[in-house]
């Protein structure tokens, strides 16, 4: 620990440090351009000039490292005359365009103009002009406000892995711009708009819209994915106008994935659901919530309670939904004695579920020395998971990935390309290497296994590396070997003290885990309530084209129209409309009061950062209500906060399931996988026109080998399962993925 | 888009960094290319460069623009690299550069409708105590006049 002294004041210091990481922490403030804490010092603006005693020049405090003894003065006439120097510079060439410009009143130059600036420019040359550059739907650039700082720059190449922005030509003709035509595509980055500290990259669909001022910030979560990064939702007369990323280096460090920062233009779609609505004599008709609600209640009774048969009451969530809602949604159909309950609809086959723990934490990611990744595409995926094992990997980590094709990621990984039905056998092999090398005894299974040589090379980097993780994807979920795929993972865990991370499931599934939102012995799973006479559903946020994986079952059983069916939603939807008898408008991301629980097992609550639209309302509330009229015990909630310090008090229950490893390989002629692309996975970034829009909301592709193309008589031209062709030769035989921003098509799979 | 030939002059150029460092040789490649390629860089062949090093397309766009030796536009059989960094531009280098434009009727960055010959801006070149002063081809001519400069160009065939 050194000290040193800052205006004055003495400080401690960490050898090492730069003087503007001091000054930060000390709440001294020194303005600067180039610095960011999460990138490379360029020290290229030369804001932050300091003076230090015995230097003859003023230094950069963002590049000069603390010195035991060092005395700073950050606001002497020395310090003072050369930032307004720099900034006078600074402004030689920008536009001052302040009052057309979006970043105005939250502009880092703006802000340090008004300290150091003067107030008449000397400078009465011409001043250069950019010709505006379309990057793409997300961001809108500016670029003759740029001051060069190159956040952008060292953003795309050290974070987001690809340097997609640069600085071209010399002095003054300095731009900073993409070289690739089809503009910036990283799945990261919306960050450069919040890291460029001038107007000159700001959110495209945010322009013009208002200004920083006007806009209340709410600290919330997003709940596309496991990750639950913290952003700040800034909303203005009842809508979220724009989402800024937050700080929680536990969770998403400083930076959002694009998923997360603009999913929510879907919420002022036109396709929202904004009034109770019920079916009457086929019809449809808006009615007053009390009327929705009797009706609700009324047909519960009718179907079930008054003739006792509560086994012919389902009800579905979607994993989208928060632990609260799924929470009283549990409560209310147990209380009812009724045990037939699920979120996993997109599991084909629940015997032969993944049961897989997550037990490392995000932040120990990056620490890892080894990870396999099998079945996942984990970039476009989980972007702020893949962000961390980036930084393993730069760090030295190696990360081998199992998956039917070759994706491309923006760190080096050692790519195995095996097929659906190999990766049981694969991983086998692995697991039968570390038995032998232990002491342990070869169980029966494994006997017939011989490793092949990349599983032993599996084996090898596992052993012969202290942190290790192994990591299954979303491609697994539906493999006709899902459940001893698990297993095998959970061994190979155990002989390699291995840490685990189970990606099979995305959005708050852990939270449904919690409140267990799955049958015990005596209920019905999802397809076997689809598969069974049933009377009544409530369905909670279920989009049936995109969540069912039995469509045509679940289409069947709901349709029927001696199925009363309850659907509480936040978009309309057509199916939806055609199986309901009473849709209940319900609040989305945002517009609710919560809890999502991440991949860390951390409960993180938000509010809500606006009312909810129109007649609709948080679902917590709808299902209470429904509860109270119902006359159900137990539902006297005056907020959510009520209905999480329930769940709080329960622990996380622990099901039994089979743990046998079945090695039998399935015979299918081709194996199809089949995901949502990464921007389509629920029903607000479906809705999200900028997002989808994007690159890789374009994303609709079945791939498929020139071979298997081949023999299933496909070309570039014609389409698989409704999804176009894309013939690459770098994956698996026999064997097709695709990634669709269609509804699911299943009915082949 | 590099031939076989350009692909062995790179490497060999490659050879003479360490290993994974193969993208120090980006600014011989681009030469190389551009030499190939009618004296000009494309957006195509920069990135076929950058391509075969291995490094980012805008990276290596950062080099070619950056040096004045590189050509984004197409040039003429002679270029005329005129200086007009602070010396130059002190001795009148400006007034000289318009002559220049309107004796062959194309402005800097252009090409005679002959193909013979185009001028260029470029940065000192180390030759100030000659100023004013331009380069054509390996050839440095300075304390220029628009006699001389009549003279020079008149010469140029
Ligand atoms: S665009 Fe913004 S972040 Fe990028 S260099 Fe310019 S000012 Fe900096
Ligand atoms: S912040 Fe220090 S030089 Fe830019
Ligand atoms: S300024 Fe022209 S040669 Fe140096």
């Amino acid at each position: 620990m050194l000290e040193i002294e800052i205006d004055g004041q003495l400080v401690n210091a960490e050898p090492g440090e730069m003087v503007i990481a001091v000054t930060d922490r000390e709440g001294i403030s020194v303005p600067r351009f180039c610095y960011h804490k999460k990138l490379s010092i360029s020290a290229s603006c030369r804001m932050c000039l300091v003076d230090v005693e015995g230097a003859p020049k003023p230094q950069p405090a963002c590049s000069t490292p603390v010195a035991d003894g060092m005395k700073i003065h950050t606001q002497n006439d020395k310090a003072k005359a050369s930032q307004k120097a720099v900034m006078e510079f600074l402004l030689i060439n920008h536009p001052l365009d302040c009052p057309i410009c979006d970043q105005g009143g939250e502009c880092e130059l703006q802000d340090v103009a008004v300290d150091y600036g003067s107030d008449v420019s000397r400078f009465s040359e011409g001043k250069r002009i950019i010709a505006p550059s379309d990057i793409g739907p997300l961001i809108q650039t500016d670029m003759t406000r740029c001051i060069h700082c190159t956040r952008c720059v060292r953003f795309g190449s050290e974070i987001a892995g690809i340097m997609e922005m640069g600085g071209t030509g010399r002095g003054e003709d300095l731009k900073i711009e993409p070289f690739l035509k089809e503009g910036i595509t990283s799945e990261l980055s919306g960050n450069m708009i919040d890291v460029c500290p001038v107007g000159a990259l700001t959110s495209k669909p945010f322009r013009y819209e208002l200004r920083s001022w006007q806009m209340n910030s709410i600290n919330s979560i997003a709940r596309h994915d496991l990750v639950g990064s913290n952003l700040y939702a800034q909303t203005y007369k009842g809508n979220v106008k724009r989402l800024a990323s937050g700080d929680n280096d536990a969770v998403n460090e400083t930076w959002i994935s694009d998923r997360d920062r603009f999913s929510y233009e879907g919420l002022t779609h036109d396709n929202r659901l904004l009034a109770p609505q019920i079916k009457v004599a086929g019809q449809w008709k808006e009615v007053e919530w009390d009327v929705a609600l009797d009706f609700a209640v009324k047909g519960l009774k009718n179907n079930i309670l008054n003739s006792r048969n509560v086994q012919k009451l389902g009800g579905l969530a979607s994993a989208t939904a928060t632990t609260e809602e799924l929470h009283l949604l549990q409560k209310l159909l147990r209380e009812m004695g009724c045990e037939n309950l699920d979120y996993r609809l997109n599991i084909k086959d629940l015997d032969n579920a993944i049961h897989l723990q997550s037990n490392i934490k995000l932040a120990d990611l990056e620490h890892i020395d080894q990870a396999i990744v099998i079945g996942s595409n984990i970039r476009l995926e989980q972007p702020m998971i893949n962000h961390r094992l980036r930084k393993a990997q730069l760090a030295g980590a190696g990360i081998t990935t199992l998956n039917v094709k070759e994706f491309d990621f923006n760190y080096k990984t050692n790519d195995i390309i095996v097929a659906p039905n190999e990766i049981a056998n694969t991983l086998a092999g692995v697991l039968r290497v570390l038995v032998e090398k232990s002491a342990e005894e070869v169980p029966a299974y494994l006997l017939a296994v011989t490793p092949c040589a990349q599983a032993i090379d599996i084996a090898s980097s596992l052993l012969n590396s202290d942190k290790t993780v192994l990591i299954l994807g979303e491609h697994v979920v539906n493999n006709a070997q899902a459940a001893s795929i698990a297993n095998l993972i959970t061994e190979i865990a155990k002989l390699s003290n291995s840490l685990t991370l189970n990606l099979t499931v995305t959005a708050n599934a852990l939270g449904a885990q919690r409140v267990n939102f799955v049958p015990n012995s005596t209920g019905m799973n999802v397809n076997e309530m689809l598969a069974a006479e049933m009377r009544a559903f409530v369905l909670l946020d279920v989009y049936p084209e995109y969540d069912f994986h039995h469509l045509d079952e679940a289409l069947n059983t709901l349709l029927n129209n001696d199925v009363f069916v309850i659907s509480l939603n936040g978009f309309k939807n057509d199916l939806v409309a055609q199986y309901s008898d009473v849709m209940l408008p319900m609040a989305a991301m945002y517009e609710t009061s919560g809890t999502h629980v991440n991949i860390n097992h951390e409960m993180q609550s938000f509010s809500a950062a606006v009312g909810a639209p129109g007649e609709s309302k948080p679902a917590w509330k709808i299902l209470k209500v429904l509860a109270d009229l119902l006359e159900l015990p137990g539902f006297h909630y005056e907020n959510s906060t009520q209905v999480l310090s329930e769940v709080a008090h329960q622990m996380t229950p622990v099901h039994e399931y089979d743990t046998a490893i079945n090695l039998d390989k399935s015979t299918v002629e081709v194996e199809t996988i089949w995901t949502h692309s990464p921007y389509h996975t629920d029903a607000l970034l479906r809705h999200a026109t900028s997002l989808r829009a994007s690159k890789i909301g374009q994303i609709n592709t079945a791939s498929i080998n020139a071979a298997t193309a081949k023999s299933l008589s496909l070309s570039d031209s014609d389409t698989y399962l409704g999804v176009p062709v894309d013939i690459t030769e770098t994956m698996a035989d026999q064997c097709v993925f695709i990634s669709s921003n269609q509804a699911t098509n299943t009915g082949a799979l | 888009m590099i031939s076989d030939n350009a692909k062995k002059q790179i490497d060999s150029w490659i050879e003479k960094y360490p290993e994974g460092k193969q993208s120090s040789a980006v600014m011989e490649a681009l030469k190389i290319i551009q030499k190939e390629n009618n004296n000009q860089l494309t957006h195509d062949s920069i990135q076929a460069v950058a391509d075969y090093l291995d490094m980012p397309g805008i990276a290596a766009a950062e080099v070619a623009t950056f040096y004045e030796n590189y050509n984004h536009q197409p040039v003429g059989k002679h270029i005329i690299r005129f200086c007009h960094n602070i010396s130059c531009m002190l001795n009148g280098a400006d007034d000289l550069i318009s002559h220049l434009e309107t004796k062959l009727g194309v402005k800097t960055g252009e090409v005679t409708d002959d193909g013979l010959i185009s001028v260029k801006k470029v940065e000192c070149l180390g030759a100030c105590v000659g100023a004013p002063m331009f380069q054509i081809g390996d050839q440095y001519y300075e304390n220029l006049t628009i006699d001389k400069i009549d003279k020079i160009v008149d010469g140029l065939k």
